[in-house]
């Protein structure tokens, strides 16, 4: 199994508890839409993109998404998130295959 | 615009990244994919038949002109307090000319504190972008924008 790249970005660096920051989740992945023919052997590439992802804050659900092929390669997603305390983010994704990954960044607030 | 171009161009386009889109314009049937619904049929879907209204209160944004419809970056923010009782509930992205209209669907929570999302599209070709809201109070709003692909996309 290829293993997939995947980074957890919050803006700004250094945040206070309380404060409203933003999150930026990248993956690296092709996300296939199973429409594409392979140059060389002219078969059509299977479908292959991730369609859900999770993102778990102290074990509160805050944002799931579901996601389609329309989405392009590699993709990023923002959104925002409210500090409340000290914990763990993980970000949880399933592509299309069944392969389900996750990433997690511990979030300290100062002050 | 045919399929088979579009997700040639863009299957080059995610793979070299900016080379020379290959174009072929051989006639091929349509083939229907599961997911394949119109973008009438797909708000239908969602909003159960309620009819969406625009707002000012919803900000797209999207470029007017997409130099490379493999990666079309859409911003969506909604004016909202994010409360308890007043939040977003869902952003649903679509890109209503696309072989599969509906790009991402984001349930949040008033743990976000902002109603934002931001991702980055394939588009088939020039077409409209549109954002759907849910709010917690069950009503819907839209916006949508046109954009213009000039390459990468289809061509």
């Amino acid at each position: 199994m290829e293993e997939r790249k995947s980074l957890i970005k919050i803006k700004p660096k250094s945040y206070k508890d309380g404060e409203i920051v933003k999150v930026n989740f990248m993956v690296m992945h092709p996300m296939e839409t199973g429409m594409r023919k392979d140059k060389k052997t002219k078969e059509l590439v299977p479908a292959n993109y991730v369609n859900s992802i999770k993102f778990v804050y102290n074990g509160k659900t805050i944002t799931n998404m579901t996601v389609w092929e329309s989405v392009s390669a590699n993709p990023v997603f923002t959104t925002y998130m409210k500090i409340e305390g000290q914990g763990d983010l993980t970000v949880t994704y399933t592509d299309s295959t069944g392969e389900v990954h996750e990433q997690s960044i511990k979030i300290k607030p100062k002050g | 615009m045919q399929r088979r171009d579009f997700f040639k161009t863009l299957g080059t386009a995610a793979v070299v990244g900016a080379t020379i889109p290959v174009m072929s314009f051989a006639a091929e049937t349509k083939k229907k994919g599961p997911n394949a619904f119109t973008y009438e049929q797909a708000l239908d879907v969602i909003t159960g038949g309620k009819k969406p209204v625009k707002s000012d209160k919803v900000h797209l944004k999207v470029p007017e002109i997409a130099e490379n419809g493999a990666v079309v970056p859409v911003t969506v923010e909604v004016d909202s307090p994010m409360t308890d009782s007043d939040y977003v509930k869902a952003i649903h992205i679509f890109a209503t000319k696309n072989n599969n209209v509906r790009c991402i669907d984001a349930n949040l929570t008033p743990a976000n504190g902002k109603a934002m999302l931001s991702t980055r599209v394939k588009l088939g070709g020039t077409q409209d972008v549109a954002a759907l809201i849910e709010l917690s109070n069950g009503e819907f709003l839209i916006a949508a924008q046109s954009v213009k692909v000039t390459i990468g996309g289809c061509g």
